[in-house]
């Protein structure tokens, strides 16, 4: 296990921001740490390195339990805050440098790593910028440049993609995915959850700091009872009409709002064709129809009754 | 890893351009300033007589020895006092028009009427403390040794005394002097944004730049300490260059002591150093705040040392002296005038004492919150 975590309590005052939360991490996963705002994303990895005060539970990376001293341990961890962290006054090399430099002693080592990390987040035109002059993208992939500058096992990022242009988001993404096919354990918090669908390999949902579901998106999306979105767009329907499409089998609801009808279905075979063969017989006319899978929005929306993003 | 995070540190100071502002454009820029305005006040050191008025009624007439001491010290070239003969309601007429800095009144113990504090008030003050000390305390031994009467006399009467109660180190008493050396006390000061700079560098719960260091396999007071020593380094090297220009450009002189006046000065930045990195770790508001206390603090420690009005001082430590030795800008300020002025440096030992009291003080006390590795919340 590269992380442990055992019924960690976590309170402000009042507010129980972790609520006997536990997971763990196995090598080589990326672990999607999925979760709305104020959730308690950050609050978790500010525990899992030491540098916030918890109230309770144990916490164990690389098979030790994390101190603020564990110094080896910290040596292979690397971190990406949600808050853009570097120095103004230093250029992007400088700032990765020292950085590097906060974990390689060895100077030729050092100066290598930077020099790779640049070109890896693609920061070699602008190594000589100061954090003031760079576009927010740039930033951000800055930020994560010196958290992963020193080739650590272990990366942590916390939402490294808040305010980024869709192009530096792929990139981004695309980066993440590079560094784990190299090794690299990754926990990766969102509450974008198309992005954490698109990477991760094992998700925890989380939600007022209580894990609500673990696994990986297949899993997570089995345990909801919601098989299938189906939409068909008709500008002429009757109630009667929607009436009995509910009545066939595994439809759990049919909502109309002129053009669309949306379709939910529990899990089954053949719901599209049952619907579609209706909609024929009926001639109900119809343009677009389409089937979507459950997103981890509705696992989220089903176990919490909320959505996700609000 | 100490050289790593000091030189690095180095170039985060030098290129932020508002501390370095703060810390030495300032300073600098109000130095001119001050010399610019002052340039005629106190010109050729010539020493303003003091007006002042004794009542003249029989117990003034009938204490001979004050009688002689007071004329002895109206008299000649060199003379401490204008003195004027008086009725009671006379003397207070004078008073009440300006004419006069205070009114004395002869008897068992002796009286000083005045409207205000200020320095020549507290020479006055500092005459008759004397002449009721030193005089009338070996007035039986005087009687019998007419010369060390007129050595008494002699030094009794000499201004240079009065300027601060004891004999002087060379220095010629100049009110401009003490501007400067107020100004000096402020920048010494001034190295707090420094400080202030290291402890939010460095406290995981006030930035997040700090959180990243906190969670590096490094020493968090170590690299505290590396990060220190160059703002140390940087504020010791503005503050030379600044004593530098008020010596050599501006030609104020600081009197012979240069090894002690530069030891004031270490001592004065790190106190100010440590004073930001203190108020930085307990006051964990935004950095605006923050600076607004630090600016506020010295500015106000200024003003009472008399930066601005130099009578403030005189006033402060007539009245409240507790304020004058809390205030590091005033001791700062009190121990530069005592090298200049005082050939004994015990007044200099007891203000560098009660300074590095506070520095030790600022820096145990930031120790304590550095200490802290884990955060109640970020
Ligand atoms: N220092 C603090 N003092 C008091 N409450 C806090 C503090 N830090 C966080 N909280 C609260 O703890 C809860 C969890 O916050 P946290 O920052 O971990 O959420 P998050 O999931 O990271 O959210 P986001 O997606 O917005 O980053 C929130 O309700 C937040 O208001
Ligand atoms: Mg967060």
């Amino acid at each position: 296990m590269i992380v442990k975590v055992r019924n960690l309590v976590k309170r402000y005052g009042d507010l129980i921001a972790l609520d006997h939360l536990s997971f763990s991490i196995k090598e080589g996963e990326i672990f999607g740490l999925l979760g709305p705002n104020g959730s308690g994303k950050t609050t978790a990895i500010n525990c899992i390195l030491s540098l916030l005060k918890y109230d309770k539970g144990e916490i164990e990376v690389f098979g030790e339990p994390m101190t603020p001293e564990a110094y080896h341990i910290k040596r292979n961890i690397g971190i990406v805050m949600q808050n853009v962290a570097v120095f103004n006054e230093l250029t992007v090399y400088e700032n990765i440098d020292y950085f590097c430099g906060l974990y390689i002693k060895d100077k030729n080592l050092k100066k290598q790593l930077v020099e790779e990390t640049i070109e890896f987040t693609g920061l070699n035109e602008y190594r000589n910028f100061r954090p003031k002059k760079l576009s927010g993208g740039l930033l951000r992939r800055l930020n994560i440049a010196c958290g992963i500058a020193h080739k650590p096992k272990l990366i942590i990022l916390d939402e490294p993609t808040v305010a980024v242009d869709p192009q530096s988001r792929n990139k981004i993404l695309e980066g993440i995915r590079k560094l784990n096919s190299k090794g690299a354990t990754i926990i990766y918090t969102s509450h974008y959850m198309e992005e954490v669908e698109q990477i991760c390999s094992r998700i925890m949902i989380i939600d007022k700091g209580k894990a609500i579901a673990t696994g990986t998106k297949e899993e997570l999306k089995a345990m909801i009872s919601l098989g299938e979105k189906i939409t068909v767009e008709s500008y002429d329907v009757s109630g009667e009409q929607l009436a009995r499409l509910k009545q066939l089998p595994n439809i759990v609801s049919v909502e109309y709002s002129n053009p669309l009808i949306e379709i939910k279905s529990s899990k089954g075979k053949n719901n599209l064709e049952n619907v579609l063969e209706f909609i024929k017989k009926e001639n109900i006319p119809f343009g677009k129809i389409y089937s979507e899978l459950p997103t981890l929005n509705d696992v989220f929306l089903e176990i919490t009754g909320k959505e996700l993003r609000d | 890893m100490f050289a790593h995070i000091f030189m690095n540190r180095l170039r985060c100071l030098l290129r932020d351009k508002e501390t370095i502002f703060w810390t030495f454009a300032f300073p600098l820029a109000l130095s001119l300033f001050f010399y610019l305005a002052l340039s005629n006040i106190g010109k050729g050191e010539t020493f303003q007589e003091i007006d002042i008025a004794v009542v003249n009624d029989s117990r003034y007439q009938e204490d001979l020895y004050f009688k002689t001491a007071l004329e002895e010290a109206s008299k000649g070239e060199d003379r401490l006092f204008d003195l004027t003969l008086a009725t009671e309601e006379e003397a207070g007429k004078l008073l009440e028009n300006g004419s006069i800095k205070g009114y004395i009144k002869a008897g068992d113990q002796i009286e000083l009427v005045v409207k205000e504090s200020g320095m020549y008030q507290s020479i006055i003050k500092s005459f008759l403390d004397n002449y009721s000390q030193t005089f009338k305390a070996v007035e039986t031994v005087l009687r019998n040794d007419p010369k060390k009467y007129q050595e008494v006399m002699e030094s009794l009467k000499d201004r240079k005394n009065y300027v601060k109660e004891v004999p002087t180190a060379g220095g010629k008493p100049d009110i401009v002097i003490n501007y400067f050396y107020t100004l000096i006390a402020m920048a010494c000061m001034y190295g707090s944004f420094f400080g202030m700079r290291e402890t939010s560098d460095i406290q995981a719960d006030i930035s997040p730049l700090a959180a990243r260091i906190n969670i590096a396999p490094v020493h968090k007071l170590k690299a505290f300490l590396s990060s220190i020593c160059a703002s140390m380094l940087i504020h010791l090297v503005v503050m030379l260059a600044l004593l530098g220009f008020i010596r050599y450009v501006l030609n104020i002189d600081f009197g012979p002591r240069t090894g002690y006046v530069l030891l004031t000065m270490v001592i004065g930045s790190i106190t100010g150093v440590f004073f930001g990195a203190f108020v930085s770790a307990l006051v964990k508001k935004s950095e605006g705040i923050k600076v607004a206390v630090l600016i506020g603090v010295s500015m106000l420690g200024s003003f009472l040392a008399g930066m601005m009005y130099i009578d403030i001082k005189y006033l402060i430590s007539m009245n409240v002296p507790f304020l004058s030795w809390i205030n590091p800008v005033n001791l700062l300020t009190d121990a530069f005038y005592s090298l200049y002025y005082l050939d004994d440096l015990s007044r200099y030992a007891l203000n560098i004492g009660v300074l590095s009291g506070f520095a030790t003080l600022f820096c145990v006390l930031t120790y304590l919150i550095l200490r802290r590795r884990k955060y109640a919340g970020l």
